[in-house]
Parts: C-alpha cells; structure tokens; sequence
C-alpha cells in the first residue's frame, strides 16, 4: 500500500458494450476516508464504473488505481482492499445467512476461528443474528442487502463500493443500512456508494454526478447544492402534472419537475417570480392554491442538473 | 497451497450443499440412471427372436412339410400359419403381420429324390433391415443344415459314403459374447451414455448459475482462481457420479447377468477419470453458454447424440463415415466404452487399455483448461 496514494484514483476510465459509450474518459480521484456518493440518472454508467474499479470488468482504455495498485494490471493487489457489492443480490439463496458469510470469507481467506468471531460480531451489529440459519432466499429486500454488506465486510477492506445498495428497500431499512456506513466512515473506512436516493446523497462527504459515462460536476454536498441558480419555488395545484406541461420551457422558469405533490420551479426571472407564475397559470386557467420559495435540497440540484446535462446533450453540435 | 486448497474445499462444500438442497437434482443423479438402464436396456435390444414368419407350402408331399417343421421347431422363427397363395403372404406383409415368408414351390420332394437341388424362396420385410438381415442369415443357416441332412440320406440311399467326398466345414465361433446376446454388447455402452446424460447436463449449467445468481462476480474479486473454482466444483459430482457407475454395473450384473471379466480396480479408476472428463466437458458448455436454457439443451446435445452415435455404443466406430470417426475422438464416450467392454467382456485390464485411460485422463486436463480459459474470455 502506498500511503500518500488515494482511496480511490482513476483516470481515463472508459468502457463501451457495442456502440454504447457507458464510460466514457472518467477522472476520478477518492480521498482516503470519504462516503462519496455517485449520483446520475439510470444508464449513466455508474454500475460499470464501479465494476471497474472493483476488477470485475476491464477497461476498454485508461486504469485505475486503488491506493496506488492497477485494477488492470495487478487486480490481485486491488482485491483484498476492496469489497464489492453489485447492484443485484449476489449470494447464494439456498445458502443461509452464515453460510454465505461463511463461505465468501474462505475464499477471502480469512481463517476459521477469525470467521466465526467476524461473521457473529457483523450479524449482531446488523441485526441479522437471529437469521443466521435462514435460507438467504427468504430474507426481506432489506435483510438480503444487509446479509451482502456483511459478506463484503468480513475480510475487513478498506474500500466500499457499493452499487446502490439500497434500491427497492424500505425507508426503515435505508436509514439502518446508512447507520452502517456511518459507523463505517467513523473507523476510516472509504465508502464509494451509487445512489438514486437524495436523502442518501446528502449524507455524503463527496458527491461526482454522472451523466453520459462522464463526470458533469463534483464537489461536496452543499458545493453542488450552490450551482444550481435562480430561487426554488414549490407550487401546490390540484392539477400538478398540467402545471408541469404549462410551466417547462417558458422565459426564466429553469426547470420544473414534480416533488411528491408539488411541482418545483427554478426561477431565474427578477423577484416578481410569485405573481408572475400565478398569472400565467390563471391565463391557461390552472389555478394555484399556494406558491411559496424553498431551499435548494439535492433533490432540486439533482433536477437541475440531469435537466441541463440533457439540454446540453441535445444542443451539442 | 494451503490457503488454495481451502478455496477448493470451500466451493466444493458449497456444492455438496446446493446437490443436498436440491431434491430434484438428487433424485436426477441418483434415480434416473437406473431407470434410464432398466428402460434401455429393456427396450433396446438387437436379439432376432420369434420372428412373425408365413409358410406356403405350394409342394404338399412329407419332404416339404419335414422342411417346414424345421421352421416352427426354431425359436428364430414363430410360424403364425400357412397362406393360400402368394397374394396373401403379400396381404400379409402390408398388414405387417409377418416378417418373413417361406415359400416351398411344387416340385419340391421330387427334386430332391432325383439329387438335385430344391429350391426355397425366403422372403424377408426389408422395411425392418436389421431383424431382415439376421432373420436372413438364420434362414440360411437352417437350410444349410437341412440340405447337409438331405445330402446324406440321400447318400446312404444310393450306398455312397459322404464322409469321403472331400469338402471344406467352415467353424465360426463368436468369442467374448458366444450366445451373441446384445444385452452383453449393449450395456457397458450404456453405462456409458447414462453417466454422459446425468453428468454433462449437470456441469453446463452450474457456471451459468453462478453467473445469473450474480455470485461470479463476488467470486472475481476474491483471490479464487479458475482452476480452483473448476475443481472445487467436479469434485463432488465425480463421487456422486462414480457412486452412478457402481450402482449400473452391480444392476447390470445382478440383474442382467453382465460378466465382469476383467479387472475391477481398473475400471473403477477409469471411470473416476472418464466422470472428471465429461463433467469437464459440461463446464466447458457452463463457461461459454449465455443462459440457462441454452446450457440445458446443448449440454443434452452434446451429452445424448456424441455418446449414442461417436461412442461405438450402438454403431461399430469403423463403420461410421470417416469424418465422424475423426469427430468421435473429441468425445470422451469412445474411450471409455473400449474400456467397458474389454473389462466387462474380454477380461482386459491395464496392459490392454492403458491407452485409453491415457486418452481420458489427457482429455479430462485439456477440457479443465479449456474450460477455465473460456470462461475467463467470457467474464471480462
């Protein structure tokens, strides 16, 4: 290991199945310590860089280096830093919950006794003590993903990479999952984590958003937070998608999306903003029963962000 | 060395597991192959016995209707019955009420007390070649008999010793299966093709799976190595599918009174190296089939038609076109029929064979690294 190396660092990372460009030239360097968030829309590239990195698919060109060892080549330096969990459940469902652990921390190889004492410490810490005889197939969504973060942490890597982890998962199972990673970030370890969810986005450290295989914008959560321009305002209709048809694409309304209810609006006309929006939608007679301004959250940055990244591409010559 | 053999003991203690949890697996690798040798070896038989046979005895004297009770005192042939004429042993051809039709022309005895030669028409179905040709030969035979004993009474008659004309006796003997019993031929052939279905399908869906369950992956970035995770996963199944092999030969023994001629440990050892090749041969299908589905069929193609018709099993290998011939080598089937039928039937062993264990165990490491090669391409 090479101390001064970063966690993470990649630089021209690109990878193509046929015609599609899923990465495409990504520069990337993880500070040792960090939760960064990988944030972008679906078919960004997140999951192929992320298997990248964690040697499990090749690079077409460029490398990447895990505290200075090549994913390319030297993929067996790479590997005992690393766990990898994969976007699909990976572990054997007519197996049960320590027999999986049990098994994938063999092939680690960690010694019997060491994997007993882990896979009992990890299955309490997570809750899953009580399930240890259970067939992995008959688990709940979210005690399947914790069986699979346990799997990647019994042979104690340094380097999470984490492909959104949490999809498909009960609220409740989010927040004990990032309880987790929290405890984890606290004892040093760094945690590279794709994520749909913004909740979970702004509990990173770091955040890069991927667009088109390519990084658009990086930076902390509130250092992105900060680009996006103009004043949110929330809308409260009883007709929001109409609204979002009315609104999308007129003079100073930046973007418009819907958020649960309401319907967002980046506004970057003068400070008229309020009365000016009412009256267009009482001209398409679409009335409003409230319109207040809000805090840019992720969410909003996020909007934003996929929205400009698509305009961008649409109007690239 | 330490720590690789841990990896192979852990994937092949996982694979004990998933075959345990599995009825449907087990009941496949343990039962189906001695249903599948009581079935063929019931069902598929090259025995000519009882042949439906039609007499038309156009003659009528005592010395025709002595010729055809040589006929019905044969098991070869069952004479249903006498036609009329020649119009009805036709009808009875189309009904396919008989196979055979013997015919004795008018004229007959008369022939034969004057010395000459009588003749018989035997008409045989050749929509049937195979019990046609032996029903054909039989028919022969049975003649050639009958006119030997017409010769010499004939002979006697006119005070002439038949021993003194000079004449050349053909003895053909059949060795290592006198009776020509085809269960005998048959069923070491048959070992081999059942341990070639329950096997190779078995293998060519196991590293599918692992790809599909997403467990490749986590397999990829443990220090685990091809070779080993090849390994790790044959071991259990070429116990469980020599255990396959003990089972059909005491069934075949026992039951179908198989001789075991030869030397046991010899084939006990060949058959742990030919199991390791075929399952070796499943894996090779497992690292470069896309899906499930079509790892199942080709791994019963592949297993069903090469060990049928490359092995020697049911068609003499030198008699299949000489591409094929070169095809069959490619199969581990050929190999080890030679060595099931030599140890079974001819009392052969390791002197006799050895160039055939050598062929299977050079065949079992090649499709090893083959199969771990593939199956890298396929991964990256």
């Amino acid at each position: 290991m090479n101390a001064d190396a970063p966690a993470v660092h990649a630089f021209g990372l690109s990878r193509s199945f046929g015609t599609n460009r899923a990465v495409d030239g990504v520069d990337l360097t993880i500070p040792e310590g960090t939760i960064f968030g990988l944030l972008g829309p679906d078919g960004a590239g997140k999951s192929t860089l992320i298997r990248m990195l964690a040697t499990v698919l090749a690079p077409d060109t460029g490398d990447a280096m895990i505290f200075g060892n090549s994913v390319t080549r030297a993929p067996d330096q790479v590997t005992p830093w690393i766990g990898y969990m994969s976007q699909n459940f990976s572990m054997y469902p007519d197996l049960s919950v320590a027999e999986n652990l049990n098994f994938f921390a063999t092939l680690r190889g960690v010694g019997r006794e060491e994997r007993g004492r882990r896979a009992s410490r990890l299955m309490s810490a997570m809750g899953l003590a009580e399930f240890a005889d259970r067939r992995a197939r008959t688990l709940s969504g979210g005690m399947k993903q914790k069986l699979m973060l346990a799997a990647t942490l019994m042979h104690q890597p340094d380097v999470l990479l984490l492909d959104e982890p949490t999809t498909g998962v009960d609220p409740v199972s989010r927040r004990e999952f990032w309880r987790i990673l929290a405890a984890l970030h606290r004892d040093g370890k760094t945690v590279l984590v794709a994520t749909p969810y913004m909740d979970e986005a702004e509990r990173c450290t770091h955040l890069a958003f991927l667009s088109g295989g390519r990084i658009s914008r990086e930076g902390s959560p509130a250092e992105i937070k900060k680009v996006v321009p103009g004043t949110l305002f929330e809308l409260a209709t009883l007709h929001p998608r109409a609204v979002l048809a009315e609104l999308a694409g007129t003079p100073d309304v930046l973007s418009a999306h819907l958020y649960g209810d309401v319907v967002r609006v980046l506004w970057t006309g003068d400070g008229r903003a309020e009365r000016e929006l009412t009256s267009r939608l009482v001209a398409a007679n679409l009335p409003v029963t409230a319109i207040r301004p809000a805090r840019v959250d992720m969410e909003a940055a996020f909007a934003y962000l996929t929205e400009s990244e698509r305009i961008r591409e649409v109007t690239r010559p | 060395m330490k720590a690789a053999l841990a990896r192979v003991g852990a994937v092949a203690g996982k694979e004990v597991k998933h075959l345990l949890r599995d009825p449907r697996i087990l009941a496949i690798v343990l039962i189906l192959p001695v249903v599948q040798l009581l079935l063929f070896a019931y069902a598929i038989s090259f025995d000519v016995k009882n042949v439906p046979t039609v007499v038309l005895d156009q003659d009528n004297t005592p010395a025709s209707r002595h010729y055809v009770q040589t006929y019905r005192s044969s098991e070869f042939f069952d004479v249903l019955g006498s036609a009329d004429d020649l119009a009805q042993v036709d009808r009875l051809f189309d009904q396919n009420r008989v196979r055979i039709a013997v015919i004795v022309p008018s004229g007959f005895a008369r022939s034969i007390d004057a010395g000459e030669k009588a003749q018989v028409a035997v008409l045989t179905d050749g929509s049937e070649p195979n019990s046609a040709q032996l029903a054909r030969a039989y028919a022969t035979a049975l003649n050639a008999t009958y006119g030997q004993q017409v010769l010499i009474e004939w002979a006697d008659r006119q005070g002439l010793n038949p021993a003194r004309a000079g004449s050349i006796e053909p003895r053909l003997r059949t060795w290592y299966n006198p009776e020509g019993r085809s269960s005998n031929f048959l069923i070491p052939g048959l070992m081999v093709v059942i341990i070639m279905i329950v096997t190779v399908q078995q293998t060519a869906v196991t590293l599918v799976r692992e790809r599909e369950q997403g467990t490749a992956e986590q397999m990829t970035v443990s220090p685990l190595r091809r070779g080993e995770l090849m390994v790790g996963k044959l071991l259990p199944w070429t116990l469980l599918a020599f255990a396959d092999m003990l089972v059909i030969a005491v069934i075949s023994i026992w039951v179908f009174g198989l001789p075991l001629r030869g030397s046991a440990g010899f084939l006990a050892v060949s058959s742990v190296v030919f199991v390791f090749a075929a399952l070796g041969l499943g894996l090779i299908i497992s690292a470069v089939a896309p899906s499930l589905e079509t790892a199942n069929i080709s791994g019963l193609l592949i297993a069903f038609l090469p060990a049928f018709l490359l092995s020697g099993f049911a068609f003499p290998l030198d008699s299949i076109p000489v591409p094929l011939q070169w095809l069959s080598y490619a199969f581990p089937g050929r190999y080890m029929v030679a060595i099931t039928r030599g140890v079974f039937l001819k009392g052969a062993g390791f002197p006799e064979l050895w160039p055939q264990l050598a062929a299977l165990a050079g065949y079992a490491l090649v499709v090893l690294l083959a199969s771990s090669v593939l199956y890298r391409r396929r991964s990256t």
